[in-house]
């Protein structure tokens, strides 16, 4: 696993961020540049030869916890997250009628 | 040495499919496809979370990544095309012979193909009745999008909807053509209020 990698997941994540034309397609874009950034911090925890930190004999070997813990916040923050986005996008459907960025501000009362 | 190897193998082979899976995503323009995409960036996530020492998270990963999410999108996508019209008018404005075709019910369904949207029809008794308070009321208080009623005086039917909404000032339009057909809208209280 190469921080690179992860480094391009967050590219491609902003990529479709910035040239989306639905909205909610913008939203899943948000959850490609969280995972990517999930595997880089798990990335600088792990090493070569470390243990899985559930209870093992050798305790000086296993790979640091703390990352982790912060990591599952991230994901379940990231749902909730995610679900208030998407209950933002149907209100803003049922205000103009459409969820394309372009014809939402092609709208004169948006300006 | 042996297991080692294998373990390097699985990880390029999800690391590729990973890129290739975030690819897809980002030029796939279908939203449903998009949600069974997602479903398939999660679990190879999270078997790399696991070939990075990480199962916890990787539970985590497939249980809310996976499962929660996709079900939220699903929802989401079906109820966005949701027009809901609540019948406080109780006569054949919109059922007459036991079937939808009368008058207003053609308008809104013409009004509801026009932007793609799915008519639903609501003639609950607790709010339909008029002890349930006056329209406006309801309109603040339930998420219903339009609300059918009829004044007796003057002897039209109104169709009432929230001011904010655009969708309101098409159906105006669409409505002219009919003599007993007024469209109302209510201004909605704003922030600090």
């Amino acid at each position: 696993m190469n921080p690179v990698l992860t480094f391009i997941v967050v590219l491609i994540g902003l990529y479709g961020l910035a040239t989306s034309k639905n909205i909610i397609k913008s939203v899943f874009c948000v959850t490609i540049i969280e995972s990517g950034v999930i595997l880089l911090f798990l990335n600088f925890a792990n090493y070569e030869g470390g243990a899985i930190p559930i209870v093992s004999e050798d305790v000086a070997a296993i790979v640091d916890p703390l990352p982790h813990a912060l990591m599952i916040t991230t994901i379940v923050i990231g749902s909730a997250v995610t679900a208030l986005a998407l209950i933002i996008c149907i209100k803003v459907f049922h205000h103009y009628g459409s969820t394309e960025w372009a014809q939402i501000l092609r709208r004169e009362d948006v300006k | 040495m042996n297991d080692l190897m294998w373990i390097d193998i699985i990880a390029y082979v999800l690391q590729f499919m990973l890129i290739a899976i975030a690819v897809v995503v980002v030029l796939q323009k279908n939203n449903s496809t998009i949600v069974l995409l997602v479903v398939a960036f999660s679990l190879v996530v999270s078997g790399l979370y696991v070939i990075n020492h990480a199962p916890d998270v990787a539970i985590a990963e497939v249980a809310i990544g996976a499962a929660i999410i996709p079900l939220i999108y699903v929802i989401s996508i079906s109820r966005q095309r949701e027009f809901i019209v609540l019948d406080r008018a109780m006569d054949d404005f919109i059922i007459s012979n036991n079937d939808f075709t009368g008058i207003g019910y053609v308008l809104l369904k013409r009004f509801t193909d026009y932007y793609h949207l799915e008519l639903n029809i609501c003639n609950d008794p607790g709010l339909c009745s008029w002890e349930a308070g006056p329209d406006k009321v309801i309109c603040e208080k339930t998420n219903v999008d339009l609300i059918v009623s009829r004044d007796e005086e003057k002897g039209v039917y109104q169709l009432k909807g929230k001011e904010s909404s655009l969708l309101m000032t098409k159906l105006a339009q669409m409505a002219e053509d009919y003599d007993d057909i007024e469209v109302h809208t209510f201004t909605e209280r704003g922030f600090g209020e």
